[in-house]
């Protein structure tokens, strides 16, 4: 497979769109000085073997393993590491059954420190899929063992966090190490060709942007006899805001990370709205609404929402000057209705369309073949930034106030417990009140 | 036809050839005049040389050894020889016409003259990898922030000692834990009269003097005709003044670090902490540098608080000798400052003559004799704060109110605020500060000039997340003092 690697100035890459079928990595977040641009292909290159070992073997990190062992010839996962030795054996037996992928014995590791094990097994790169507040530990572990990374979003749950990323994700980059995070829209064949119209100039200048993750009711698990508080909590993580940052950090980051994905930038400010109205267990809202500003001086709404019965809708929208689009596949007049544009996938021969991958395994597919070819795709630090742009989102939520970007980065809250160990912890579920400085005890 | 043909044809040969020479001529002197060598040979001052050899840029553990040109000069390309030719024509001049033992050398060695002759592509040459995998949790903070701020910051703002060694910069900022003095007083001054008095800090072998200022009325500002003048300073307004006590001098680093044994934190202070929560005072973490400079403490102005410290410092102060400790107003400073005169200063002389900004004053010289004997500044200073002592007190007996270091006021700043007296400004985003420094110039110490905080600015260097409240990183020319509120009976 021929690969295209070129560097452009970002000026001269924004005049010269070529076609759909590339992806386009900044090299840095803030300035993207330098833009790399690959081929897209459907499968990765062949060449020397591939040991991956996977770090959180839940519902995702077992997806996540599926995908990877789906990217090309000559992938294998020698190693798995989770804190419940019943999850990482469903994991294993699954992706035996799927992809006839055994893994050894001595080479599953349970237990809080069972990543440091992992890392030292022999793999070649690390797969990261536990609970988003012990990914900033994760990765540093990963990125100082040379090991080639594909973690999941969001990157972090408290400012310390994110910038933890941050700084290991300028490490990645010095060691030409490869990073894929999650963020399966920059994978997307069509989010990517509309991306290239955006920046062509197809709406003209950004005025205004909407992002939306308004869904249903996520799982959620209720105690069972004989689990501790951290066993309880790690099960139950996606209602914990000290384990997933609350779902505005854990879903929304998607959307979030496409609108500054399309502006290059993030927002400088929030102001926040948030409740919490049906969610079961946890101590995390079930609504976010949120007012960003750009520093552009654009403003953009964020909604999200997981409560049942409701009108849903994930989705992104971006009015321009010119036009407007829904970053996924089609350009609009400024109506929002009238088609400018819209995607089409490759055809055959004959004329017959040939759908796209998935985005979830095509991000395993550019993962491996950057790595095969040598040309570092390194996405951390964006989606650091994304991840801080949600949490941001969510400190002004939970305290009613305006928070900046300047504030964020000299933030040094830290949220969760100092020590893991399965034992007890402090369960009360306090839930946020906006308008005081503190969180007010249960009633 | 033939002959011409030749003779240009030889001309040309010979013209590459003078060409060649002059090339390698010129390449070999652009080599020879990078030397370290070459450099010595003028760059006389004591300890260049040493404190290169005891720096990390000499002695490392991989034996490399970075040379003058590596950091004192851009890297080769374009800017390379200009810049060679600028520092070249500023070290002939300083070696022809300057006094080489006469030259403040520590001086040249601050941060802001430093960044002059010490280029950040330079140090880019060699330190490509601002975060290299050893980095520790201090060093990704710090170099994060650094690179959210590249326009802002240099690498010098943080390694200002990397290339020359100094040991005043490698003491950490620590205080006498426990006083020496033979005496603690017990019991602060027990003042009954409105009259000069000595305060005693309790439990401390601390003493300060306060002098009884008189109330009464004054004209605040300068008229337009006052040299070096500001549109601030208009218009002269007349400003009525109650009775106060005001420190004789500056607040000590004595004092400040009495403040800081008696109520310092251990580690970072919430950042929610309010002012006015005085029943439980939390005072200054340890300081992001060496806040003293490295010139010593003792009787010197303490110097690099925040205005909050210097509020809280207040707060404590009154809570310790029961009396209402609080910074002055602007109009109680100018007021103080004047001491019922009405010139440019509080002693003779015009501010024309004093000062270093004019060519004729430069070349010629002035007569300073009486402005050197009131205030310490850029003329009389060499580069750093000075005790109180070393210059004469104004008509009220106070100490330096237009020198050695300019002091914070209560109020906000508002370059319109006198045209809007009685009304004084509510709100701001600056505080006021008065008087001149150590490193003023004669124009801009007059009992008139006002100038304010800049808390960004003074804060840009400090890599610590959050930032400090208790000290500034970028500001070495800023102290306080206090005053007493006087009940009036």
């Amino acid at each position: 497979m021929k690969q295209q690697e070129t560097n452009f100035s970002r000026r001269h890459f924004i005049g010269t769109m070529a076609a759909a079928g590339t992806i386009m990595v900044a090299c840095s977040g803030k300035s993207a000085e330098k833009v790399k641009w690959y081929n897209q292909p459907r499968i990765a290159p062949d060449g020397p073997e591939l040991k991956a070992g996977l770090i959180g073997c839940g519902g995702r990190g077992t997806g996540a393993a599926v995908q990877f062992l789906s990217a090309g010839p000559k992938v294998k996962i020698t190693a798995l590491a989770d804190v419940f030795d019943d999850r990482l054996q469903s994991c294993r037996a699954r992706i035996l059954k799927e992809k006839n992928n055994e893994v050894a014995d001595e080479n599953c590791f349970i237990g809080f420190d069972a990543y440091e094990k992992l890392i030292d097994s022999g793999v070649d790169v690390v797969l990261i899929a536990t609970p988003p507040h012990f990914r900033p530990i994760h990765f540093a572990a990963a990125v100082a063992a040379k090991k080639h990374v594909f973690m999941e979003k969001p990157v972090a749950v408290d400012p310390v966090g994110a910038r933890s990323i941050m700084a290991t994700a300028k490490k990645a980059e010095a060691l030409g190490l490869t990073v894929v995070t999650g963020t399966q829209r920059r994978h997307q064949r069509e989010y990517i060709a509309t991306f290239k119209q955006v920046k062509s100039g197809a709406i003209g200048d950004i005025a205004g942007i909407n992002v939306y993750w308004n869904g249903g009711q996520l799982w959620y698990r209720t105690r069972q006899r004989g689990w501790s508080d951290m066993e309880w909590a790690i099960r139950d993580w996606v209602n914990w805001c000290w384990l997933s940052g609350d779902h505005i950090v854990e879903q929304h980051v998607h959307n979030l990370d496409v609108a500054n994905w399309f502006t290059g930038s993030h927002p400088v400010k929030a102001l926040g709205f948030g409740a919490r109205q049906r969610r079961v267990t946890g101590d995390q809202y079930d609504m976010f609404s949120v007012d960003f500003v750009y520093p552009d001086g654009f403003h953009m709404h964020s909604m999200c929402r997981q409560i049942n019965g409701c009108t849903n809708n994930v989705s992104e929208f971006i009015m321009g000057t010119k036009g407007s689009t829904n970053c996924r596949n089609t350009i609009f007049e400024r109506d929002g209705k009238t088609q400018v544009w819209k995607y089409g996938f490759e055809k055959d021969k004959d004329g017959n369309e040939i759908k796209d991958k998935s985005p979830y395994y095509q991000e395993h597919i550019d993962f491996v073949t950057a790595i095969r070819t040598n040309n570092p795709i390194n996405e951390a630090e964006n989606t650091a930034i994304s991840t801080m742009t949600a949490i941001m989102g969510r400190i002004s939520a939970y305290t009613g106030k305006a928070v900046t970007w300047e504030e964020m980065m000299n933030s040094d809250l830290r949220l969760g417990p100092k020590e893991y160990r399965m034992g007890a912890l402090n369960m009360q579920q306090i839930i946020p009140v906006p308008g005081t400085e503190k969180r007010p005890k249960k009633a | 036809m033939v002959k011409i043909v030749s003779l240009f044809k030889k001309n040309l040969f010979f013209g590459f050839l003078i060409g060649i020479v002059f090339y390698f001529l010129s390449q070999s002197a652009v080599h020879y005049t990078s030397t370290d060598k070459f450099c010595e040979s003028c760059h006389v001052h004591p300890h260049a040389k040493q404190s290169w050899i005891k720096s990390s840029h000499f002695d490392n553990k991989s034996g490399i050894a970075v040379h003058c040109v590596e950091c004192h000069l851009p890297p080769r390309g374009v800017r390379y020889l200009t810049e060679k030719a600028r520092l070249g024509f500023q070290d002939i001049y300083g070696k022809v016409f300057k006094d080489i033992d006469k030259i403040n050398w520590d001086e040249k060695s601050r941060l802001e003259h430093a960044v002059s002759f010490t280029y950040k592509e330079s140090c880019m040459r060699c330190h490509q990898n601002l975060f290299p995998l050893g980095l520790s949790k201090k060093g990704e903070d710090a170099h994060l922030y650094y690179t959210d701020k590249a326009d802002k910051l240099r690498c010098l703002n943080c390694h200002l000692h990397v290339g020359h060694y100094s040991e005043e910069a490698q003491k950490e900022f620590q205080v006498i834990k426990k006083n020496k003095a033979a005496h603690f007083y017990t019991q602060p001054a027990q003042v009954v009269k409105f009259e000069d008095f000595t305060e005693f800090v309790p439990q401390s072998g601390v003493s300060f003097d306060m002098v009884a200022i008189p109330g009464g009325t004054f004209n605040m500002g300068s008229p337009e005709k006052e040299a070096f003048h500001k549109a601030d300073e208009s218009p002269v307004h007349e400003v009525q003044v109650k009775s106060f006590w005001m420190g004789k001098a500056e607040v000590s680093w004595d004092e400040y670090e009495t403040f800081y044994v008696q109520t310092a934190t251990e580690g970072r202070t919430d950042t929610r902490m309010v002012l006015t929560n005085v029943d439980a005072i939390t005072g200054p973490t340890p300081a992001y540098g060496n806040p003293d400079q490295g010139w010593g403490r003792g009787k010197r102005p303490a110097i690099t608080m925040t205005f909050y410290a210097a509020n809280v410092y207040c707060k404590w102060l009154s809570k310790i000798t029961g009396k209402k400790y609080r910074l002055p107003t602007e109009a109680e400073w100018e007021y103080a400052c004047r001491a019922g005169t009405d010139g440019p200063y509080f002693f003779n002389g015009d501010p024309k003559k004093y000062t270093k900004n004019r060519l004729w004053n430069k070349v010629f010289g002035a007569d300073t004799t009486t402005i050197n004997s009131f205030v310490i500044y850029a003329n009389n200073s060499h580069g750093r704060t000075q005790p109180f002592s070393a210059v004469h007190p104004n008509p009220f007996g106070l100490y330096n109110m237009l020198g050695n270091v300019r002091e914070f006021c209560s109020d906000w700043y508002d370059a319109a605020a006198y045209a809007q007296y009685p009304a004084v400004p509510q709100s701001g985003l600056e505080h006021v500060v008065r008087g001149g420094s150590f490193k003023s110039d004669a124009a801009d110490i007059r009992c008139a000039t006002r100038d304010f905080t800049r808390h960004d600015a003074w804060m840009m260097t400090d890599p610590q997340m959050p930032k400090s409240l208790w000290w500034y990183s970028d500001c070495d020319d800023v102290g306080f003092r206090v005053v007493c509120e006087f009940d009036g009976k």
